[in-house]
């Protein structure tokens, strides 16, 4: 640890005293962030903006229509981990030649490059942020001890909580570089495959053609038993690579999965955000002021409770299905919404316990008899005992989101098609489990299954980080607490 | 206004301003109820019923009491943490009780507590200095580096290190952590401090040290302390005025080494008589209390003390009654209140109502085991069987009232007044400080360190 004289310094002091390290972060992050630049604004893009340009007044939208244009020029910025660079789109010769893709390897070779790189600058980006947490730990930091060091200390311990970070983060990965990690993209393959068009080597003319995506995709369907396949890994006849084989309209399934993974944990994070919101708020306000507000929040969630939470929002989801709401990010955002709102109880109840028991800790006297504000109270006093109970709730209640999603979509509710979504996935697939075509509904099932125990997985790695025998004073019913709300 | 900085000296309320010697806080009838967790119905718990005592600048008070006496919610009320129910608690021309805005800010900043349990009472998640710092910040004291020098010289005025600024409470013992809780209460320079039990969760060896430290600071800073404790021992090193406190109620007031001495009060004398004493060959009278301190959901009508008293007076007429069979009515009312107060089930009410056994003995039991071979006077044989009849209807309450009206003396109808007992301007609630009758000290054991 660096010696600092000035015990007072603040952390902006601290850090102009010895930039070193902070700069040699910030460098790293400068490169990890200029080679991706292009697809960060991308991603910024993608969100709904349309929808937020709209509901600017009038004279916001000219200036908001002039930041649309700089992020969609930025958004065009090349970049180094995308299709344009690493190519996997070809056509082979007769002479085993391939053309058009990354320095000549097979689109197989090219794509998994691809993909191993993607993931493997997404892993830096972890060692980067573990690497800032030593830096801040060890140079900047005044406290040489601190209660997070042992919850990390802990959680590094944690095999099964490891699986599920490793597991949560190729979710994310998978989620995040979506566009780039398909075999292909949604514009091109999904959504309006007769406006691209691929070249491809035709024997009966011997030459090079051009087709149709559509067309092309009417050719590389998976129909089971008799009809035409295109299974995992294979090449369909123009060429193209599909690691996860084809939907039974042509398109491919490995696109299809990336996108979802996208409108999955938008839809998730986004109602747990929501949800997990107002069950802090409320259960710090029902913690600290008892009484009435604690009763008049009981009935207002044990009403909410009292309906079969899929059934509402398959109901309110029908209703709302021709409102505005309802095409905002395709539906996404109205499943969101309806998530949130009907998954706030659920967490409020599992962090009431843990609230309503720091609530008795003397501190929280200590607070109020030298006049702390009841806001700052429970922020400074409550808030740091919640959080990792609500961190765990949270990423179990995520699966069920995810799996809850899935379900609808299933059904034909929920997200809009053709917009990808992994449920539809699984339901394109149904007839054709029994044949050739398994792969349609297998592997987004699994893929589900997997990420939804890699969020329980996650789940218990927290709260075992937490420790809850650590203190030793309520470390038991912590501990009941934290285990009851697993399903 | 002008913002409080490291210089102030006016303290924002008047009546804090006064010189030592004179009355810093005035309590008159101070009630503090807990309203039942009962939606209708339902007695409050009475923690606090009626207190009068006045604390002097630059004294320590001492409260001491069994658990449950009320002196905890005493101290939580002075400092606001509790409503009172009413009475008043007098600073200059202020109360306490009714402050509101400036003012209760001000007598937040000046009345501070140091908690019994250092486990509890810091907040693990922040830096000690974080934790000393933060009434600071509450009341925007001076500039953020001077309340950062001010943490740093608290810490060391309490005997911990400036470099335990940025450590975590987990990092530190039991006597440390209470090191800086009373940093913390000290934080704002406050004039009056409640110390709730502040030594009762550590080591006896550590107890000197942060009693002796509190000692130290009082004289630096010129503190006053209301010192709650049901440590006798250490009451009696560190107060110069003793309250004691049975049910809501003081029962004796006065200077520490008086009523040590000489107790007046039946329960002073209780209480002291159980003091351990560290020689294991003395012979010690020591007084056993029968049964259980009553509810304070429904305290006796008269002297608080009156169901448990070992001096309590006879009423007129049963003088002569031998105190065997006097004992065994005390008992049997003492039977009847346990029986009011248990919670009967659902179960056990269908069980009593269908006429089969339950958990209680009936009173007819009761009565033979106690009453079955003595001789009773008419006049004690009559109620007795009366309050027999009434009570084995299920409902004691009736039977009770009979036996007060009937047998019951001045000590079970009348709250008994305070009676100066000494010159030292000691205050003792006793029926038997009338003249009528003899003083406590007279026909119980003696009791005191005056041999």
């Amino acid at each position: 640890m660096s010696v600092v004289d000035d015990e007072d310094a603040t952390l902006r002091e601290r850090l102009a005293d010895e930039p070193v390290p902070a700069l040699r972060v910030l460098a790293v992050v400068a490169v990890l962030v200029a080679v991706e630049f292009g697809a960060l604004a991308n991603l910024v893009m993608s969100l709904p903006w349309d929808a937020v340009g709209a509901a600017l007044p009038g004279f916001l939208q000219g200036a908001a229509a002039t930041i649309a244009g700089v992020g969609d020029g930025l958004a065009g910025l090349p970049t180094l981990l995308s299709r344009s660079v690493i190519d996997n789109a070809g056509y082979q010769l007769p002479s085993g030649e391939w053309v058009g893709t990354f320095m000549g390897l097979s689109p197989a070779a090219a794509w998994l490059l691809r993909v191993a790189l993607i993931y493997a600058y997404g892993f830096v980006w972890l060692l980067v942020g573990w690497w800032s947490y030593l830096v801040y730990r060890d140079n900047y930091r005044h406290a040489d001890w601190a209660p997070v060091d042992d919850m990390v200390g802990r959680f590094r311990n944690h095999s099964w909580g490891l699986f599920g970070l490793a597991i949560i983060f190729a979710f994310v990965v998978l989620a995040v570089f979506a566009p780039a990690l398909g075999p292909t993209t949604v514009d091109a393959n999904i959504a309006d495959p007769y406006l691209h068009s691929i070249e491809y080597y035709s024997e009966e003319t011997g030459g090079v053609e051009e087709i149709y995506v559509g067309d092309a995709n009417g050719e590389s369907q998976s129909r089971g038993q008799g009809g035409e396949n295109v299974g995992p890994m294979q090449y369909d006849q123009y060429d193209r690579f599909h690691p996860f084989g084809t939907l039974p309209s042509g398109k491919d399934l490995f696109t299809f999965m990336a996108a979802g993974a996208r409108v999955s944990l938008f839809i998730g994070v986004a109602s747990l955000v929501l949800a997990g919101g107002a069950a802090v708020v409320f259960a710090l306000a029902t913690a600290y002021y008892k009484g009435l507000v604690d009763l008049g929040i009981v009935i207002a969630s044990d009403s909410i409770q009292a309906l079969p939470q899929l059934l509402v929002i398959m109901l309110a989801s029908f209703v709302l299905s021709g409102t505005w709401l309802a095409n905002l990010y395709n539906g996404g955002v109205v499943l969101a919404l309806l998530f949130g709102l009907t998954g706030w109880p659920g967490l409020w109840r599992a962090v009431r316990g843990p609230a309503l028991q720091v609530s008795e800790r003397e501190w929280i006297d200590a607070a109020k008899s030298f006049g702390q504000r009841p806001s700052v109270t429970m922020r400074k006093h409550m808030l740091p005992y919640v959080v990792g109970y609500l961190l765990i709730y949270a990423s179990l209640t995520l699966g069920g989101v995810i799996i809850g999603v899935a379900g609808l979509s299933f059904l034909g509710l929920g997200i809009n098609a053709p917009t990808p979504e992994w449920g539809r996935a699984v339901s394109a697939g149904q007839p054709y489990v029994a044949t050739p075509s398994w792969h349609i509904s297998l592997l987004p099932g699994i893929l589900i299954v997997i990420v939804v125990t890699g969020f329980n997985a996650l789940g218990d790695g927290i709260r075992d980080a937490i420790d809850p025998q650590s203190d030793v004073e309520t470390g038991q019913q912590d501990q009941t607490a934290a285990a009851g709300g697993g399903a | 206004m002008s913002r409080p900085g490291p210089e102030r000296t006016a303290t924002g309320l008047a009546g804090l301003d006064c010189d030592p010697g004179e009355t810093l806080l005035s309590v008159r009838d101070l009630r503090t109820y807990y309203e039942s967790g009962d939606l209708i119905g339902g007695q409050p718990v009475k923690a606090v019923d009626g207190v009068s005592f006045d604390v002097k600048k630059g004294e320590t008070l001492g409260i001491v009491g069994e658990s449950g006496c009320g002196k905890t919610t005493l101290g939580r009320t002075l400092v606001r943490l509790e409503a009172a129910t009413g009475g008043e608690v007098r600073v200059g021309d202020d109360d306490v009780t009714q402050l509101s805005g400036e003012d209760l800010q001000a007598w937040r900043r000046n009345a501070q507590v140091v908690f019994q349990d250092p486990e509890s009472s810091l907040n693990d998640r922040m830096t000690v200095g974080e934790i000393v710092r933060e009434p600071l910040d509450v009341h925007d004291w001076g500039t953020p580096a001077e309340r950062r020098a001010r943490v740093r010289s608290l810490l060391e005025k309490v005997g911990l290190q400036e470099e335990h600024y940025y450590r975590y409470p987990h990092q530190f013992s039991g006597g440390q952590r209470q090191r800086v809780g009373i940093a913390r209460a000290l934080a704002l320079e406050p004039e009056f401090v409640v110390l709730d039990e502040p030594v009762s969760a550590l080591d006896v060896s550590v107890q000197a040290q942060i009693l002796n430290l509190l000692m130290d600071l009082q004289e630096e800073l010129g503190l006053t302390y209301l010192f709650i404790a049901h440590d006798l021992s250490v009451v009696e090193h560190i107060c110069d005025r003793v309250a004691v406190m049975y049910l809501g109620n003081v029962m004796e007031l006065g200077p520490t080494e008086e009523l040590f001495e000489d107790p007046a009060n039946p329960y002073t004398r209780a209480l002291l008589s159980a003091v351990p004493e560290p020689d294991p060959t003395a012979e010690i009278d020591r007084m056993t209390l029968r049964g259980t301190p009553p509810s304070p959901r429904d305290p006796p009508q008269g002297c608080p003390f009156s169901t448990r008293c070992p001096v309590k007076i006879r009423p007129e007429g049963f003088e002569d009654v031998d105190d065997e069979t006097w004992e065994a009515i005390e008992v049997f009312r003492e039977t009847l209140r346990a029986r009011s107060r248990a919670e009967r089930s659902l179960s056990e009410q269908a069980r009593e109502f269908l006429g089969f056994e339950t958990r209680f003995a009936t009173v007819d039991e009761v009565v033979e085991e106690l009453f079955a071979d003595r001789e009773l006077p008419g006049s004690i044989r009559e109620p007795v069987d009366r309050a027999t009849d009434l009570a084995r209807d299920g409902d004691e309450a009736p039977a009770l009232d009979h036996l007060r009206e009937e047998l019951g003396s001045v000590c079970d109808h009348e709250p008994p007044a305070a009676h100066g007992v000494d010159a030292t301007a000691r205050e003792s609630r006793c029926h038997r400080h009338d003249d009528e009758y003899e003083e406590p000290a007279a026909v119980g054991p003696s009791v005191g360190d005056a041999e």
